[in-house]
């Protein structure tokens, strides 16, 4: 199958960032090939048919952050994007009771308002401050970073610029700003509220993907991810795609093809072929060459540098900074086939419309509770009593099983993938056994009702996808890791020091969820350097 | 007799403060809650400018040199030197990639820990001004920075947020020295050595010493200052302000009732107790902020009697980043450290003085027998004065540093009342450096 053609753009790996920088780079007239090592396009977002008649969303199973302007310059919904919204979260308590946000704001408020009057009065007050903190946080998110150590005009430009932005918050706002990029969740939310099963289900949105418990710095600024979807309108904060989010996957794929770019599954790459300091092509795993003017990587750091590259083709610097880049994935997945839905011991009944099994099932009872499933994480276990997030896609979207029958997605922190004595099939399954032994604690005979059960470690996370220590986030998204620093200083603006040579995954800004931002701000970056 | 200042609190923030007034002619009186001049050393940098201005010739700075001992596994000792190469040879015997990381390690640091120390010397940067003056010396200071380097700048961006275990980890693989240097991280802060915001205050704590030395100094700063006649100081009443009409007047003394008038009150007592009094004067805002403050005490300090002088100066005990993390865990959920960090720093007077972390909320009689176990001494040999408010007067953590500090937006040593001031540790620079807010404050209110 050796090619002579020769392309504008070889694009490592058909994530959905590898997607976007396709169809961005299709969209301007390049020739694009798409080199995906999998049989299927999607990368992390994939949905399979993992026991016969039920499927799903493999890894990544919600839809929040996709950037409005990429729906809107792919034309997603005419390539079969369609959201569905997941309404609500409800936690179970520890004794019986529970605490649910619900899709009705009033509803939400009454029902805070049952477990502590005070935190139902602060509750409004918190989300007007965290919405426009989201609104005045966007911006960046589709902005090239600034280098802070570079005297090029146009840096010194853009760093003006966003001292201006945040000035212009005024100093109440620009207070909470730093606050949020600075505090643990748990703190955070300390000076807002007092009902400690709201600020556990709160801050562990904070935590996850991250290897940090709701009281490590730095966990506050992802509660804002929660308010950044919402704002658009174009749809809720959280939801699924119709299909699983494979479907996200394909119809970024499906815009691609349709601009005219190439994609090829079932082609991993080994090498990026570096002549006289300017990238040239590719190696295929099967020894095929392929030529390209310009390579883009939309694998992790890691791979895209010490595994693609020979280090002698980089500085020494860079390389030490890529190794120092942290990875340390810490969240499992069951995926998990069902007879019939489980009983929630907290709301037998499943609410009006059984609403309960349509929005998300948090496991975070108390703060305590997520902090101490982190400490077992810490020295090399996983959690026992997990933080879970569960859904029921085929509530939703009933073609995910077959009929009567339904899915269940289970995602679980902490999975450390530093374990100690490392994974083994039966670490995998005991990590299995104490997902489900956890949730049948909240939902007695819910294990009856388990038909098949798929259990995800973050090393098989990285052996399937190929994400370095199964970090979802290709990269922890740590404070010194965002923004300029992703992946390392000086090397933030999607180019490498191979000439040719682009960065376009989730390790680079802005990073994290299926956002899709990282992949459009690379491919607008290329066109800019031109190919 | 009537005066032009009061000054409550006589630590070294307190002191320095009403010297410099009494310097710029205003009279001026202290009032101190306690009967007794506290006979434990300062710790931390004295800035010269303050040794300086304020003539002190009876200081004594002491960095004691080894200026840390760490007992090893296997029985031995690591002794950490000023002297780099000294120090560099001593890490060799356990670590030889270490050893050589350390003269580099050392020397960044040190150029971190100096921003701090130009930061600390004013008071911090105000990013809401527009008064070109401000603006002018921001972007004097970002020039500053920019000028010490490419290396500096991203330094400062990638480790002020870290955490400190991410920093040692990034440069040794010994559990000894990272544990030793990793407990310096975790000073005052109820957070472990994971937690983002330790590499800062590592840095926070490392400035004023020489390269290489990552404990601080100590001194005699608060007695030097009490030595000194300018000023006059009341002991053993405890002063709460008088304000009304959004205007301070004066204080009243709690146990004799009495009433001092004067225009300009400056307290170096912790922000939340000194405002609390006053709380019906401020917005809600204001207080909301002050009512967060995070100021959780972690750290028991005491004494430890021996029967003669130990051979160390500075003895650590905190052989791994795990034990620091463990022993914060348990403070995480309320309770005393099962095994704690212990810190033990000999005086040039031959006194023992005990630095031990973490204390949590639920009682502590248990910590003498944990703290005796970890020194290997008997119980009856320690006196602890756990401290369930922070010693700082609020954590140095990076949302309470700088502008943040003590809340956000009122860091130029004013509260909300007119005449009423603060001055204490719980406003920049922070704690463990005596006299550095006290200047500052002064130099605001002048």
């Amino acid at each position: 199958m050796a090619g002579a053609k020769r392309y504008d753009v070889i694009v490592i790996g058909g994530g959905h960032n590898g997607l976007v920088t396709a169809a961005y780079l299709a969209r301007a007239k390049k020739s694009v090939l798409v080199l995906e090592k999998r049989p299927r396009v999607g990368g992390a977002a994939v949905t399979e048919e993992i026991f016969p008649g039920f499927k799903f969303s493999m890894f990544s199973y919600v839809v929040s952050l996709l950037r409005p302007e990429i729906i809107r310059d792919l034309d997603l919904p005419r390539h079969g994007l369609h959201i569905l919204p997941l309404e609500s979260t409800v936690t179970p308590m520890e004794n019986g009771d529970y605490l649910a946000a619900w899709s009705d704001h009033d509803e939400t408020r009454r029902e805070l308002y049952r477990h502590s009057p005070r935190d139902a009065e602060a509750y409004d007050e918190y989300g007007r401050l965290m919405h426009f903190m989201a609104q005045a946080v966007k911006p960046i998110l589709s902005m090239v970073p600034p280098d802070p150590t570079s005297f090029a005009p146009g840096d010194l430009a853009a760093l003006l610029k966003l001292g201006r932005h945040f000035r212009g918050l005024g100093a109440e706002r620009l207070h909470a700003l730093v606050k949020l990029m600075t505090m643990s969740s748990a703190d955070f939310l300390d000076e807002w509220f007092e009902t400690d099963v709201l600020k556990a289900t709160k801050s562990a949105s904070g935590i996850i993907g991250t290897f940090l418990g709701p009281r490590s710095p730095g966990t506050a600024y992802v509660l804002l991810h929660h308010y950044m979807g919402e704002l658009d309108g174009v749809f809720r904060a959280w939801g699924f795609a119709k299909g699983g989010t494979g479907a996200v996957s394909e119809a970024i794929a499906s815009a691609a093809r349709g601009f005219g770019a190439e994609i090829r599954c079932d082609a991993g790459v080994s090498k990026v072929l570096v002549k006289g300091g300017k990238a040239t092509g590719v190696v295929l795993e099967n020894g095929d060459e392929l030529a390209a003017g310009t390579v883009v990587s939309s694998l992790d750091p890691r791979r895209s540098f010490l595994q693609l590259l020979e280090s002698s083709d980089l500085p020494d610097e860079f390389v030490a900074d890529i190794k120092r880049f942290k990875f340390r994935g810490s969240s499992g997945k069951v995926n998990i086939a069902l007879d019939s839905l489980p009983v929630f011991t907290c709301m037998p009944d499943g609410g009006p419309g059984g609403r309960l099994h349509r929005g998300a099932v948090s496991i975070s009872p108390s703060l305590e509770y997520v902090e101490r499933a982190y400490d077992e994480a810490k020295y090399g276990e996983f959690s026992r009593r997990p933080y879970m997030d569960i859904v029921f896609p085929s509530m939703i979207d009933p073609g995910m099983a077959p009929p009567g029958k339904h899915v269940m997605s289970i995602f679980v922190q902490y999975a450390p993938y530093h374990l100690n004595g490392g994974w083994t099939d039966a670490k995998r399954e005991a990590f299995g056994d104490a997902v489900v032994d956890t949730v049948e604690g909240f939902a007695p005979g819910f294990k009856s009702k388990i038909l098949h059960r798929q259990v995800i470690t973050p090393l098989d996370i990285e052996r399937i996808t190929g994400l370095s220590e199964g970090n979802i986030f290709a990269g922890e998204l740590a404070l010194h890791q965002l923004f300029f620093l992703r992946p390392a200083a000086g090397w933030a603006k999607f180019a490498t020091p191979v000439r040719g040579y682009y960065q376009a995954g989730s390790g680079t800004h802005p990073g994290g969820g299926i956002m899709g931002a990282s992949g459009r701000l690379a491919a607008m970056r290329i066109l800019k350097d031109g190919t | 007799m009537s005066y032009d200042a009061i000054v409550i609190g006589a630590g070294a923030n307190g002191l320095v403060t009403a010297h410099y007034l009494a310097r710029a002619g205003k009279r001026v009186v202290v009032v101190e809650q306690h009967a007794a001049a506290d006979l434990s050393a300062d710790i931390g940098w004295v800035p010269p400018a303050v040794i300086r201005d304020l003539r002190l010739t009876q200081l004594r700075l002491e960095q004691p040199d080894p200026w840390l001992t760490v007992p090893l596994p296997d029985g031995g000792t690591l002794e950490l030197s000023r002297d780099i190469a000294k120090s560099a040879e001593a890490i060799r015997r356990i670590s030889p990639a270490d050893a050589a990381k350390w003269p580099e390690f050392s020397a960044r640091m040190h150029t971190l820990a100096g921003v701090l120390e130009r930061l600390y010397l004013a008071p911090p940067p105000d990013i809401e001004t527009r008064d070109p003056r401000e603006l002018a010396r921001i972007g004097g200071l970002g020039l500053y920075v920019r000028r010490l380097g490419k290396q500096t700048v991203i330094d400062l961006a990638r480790i002020l947020p870290m955490s400190i275990a991410e920093l040692l980890d990034d440069w040794f693989e010994h559990d000894a020295l990272k544990g030793a240097l990793g407990a310096l991280g975790v000073w005052h802060v109820k957070q472990g050595p994971r937690a983002g915001g330790t590499a800062f205050n590592f840095l926070h704590h490392h400035v004023g010493s020489p390269v290489g030395v990552f404990r601080p100094l100590r001194s005699n700063i608060t007695n030097a200052l009490a030595d000194l006649k300018a000023v006059e100081i009341r002991r053993g009443n405890r002063a709460t302000v008088l304000a009304s009409n959004g205007k301070a007047s004066g204080v009243v003394l709690e146990k004799t009732g009495e009433t001092i008038l004067a225009p300009l009150v400056i307290s170096s007592a912790d922000p939340r107790s000194t405002l609390e009094p006053v709380a019906i004067e401020l917005d809600p805002e204001f207080a909301w902020a002050v009512r967060n403050i995070k100021a959780r005490g972690v750290v028991a300090r005491g004494t430890l009697t021996l029967d003669r002088a130990p051979s160390y100066h500075n003895l650590c005990i905190a052989p791994s980043l795990d034990y620091l993390e463990r022993a914060y865990d348990d403070a995480k959920y309320g309770q005393d450290s099962a095994v704690p960090y212990v810190e033990v720093q000999r005086t040039d007077g031959n006194r023992l003085e005990l630095h031990v972390q973490y204390i949590g909320t639920k009682g502590h009689a248990e910590l003498p027998a944990r703290v005796a176990r970890a020194l290997n001494v008997r119980p009856d040999q320690l006196q602890l004065q756990p401290a369930e408010q922070s010693l700082y007067h609020g954590e140095i953590t990076l949302d309470q540093i700088l502008f943040m500090r003590p809340v956000p937006g009122w860091s130029r040593y004013r509260t909300p009342i007119e005449g009423l001031y603060l001055c204490g540790s719980g406003t920049h620079p922070g704690g463990g450096i005596p006299g550095g807010a006290g200047r500052n404050a002064a130099r605001e209110i002048v």
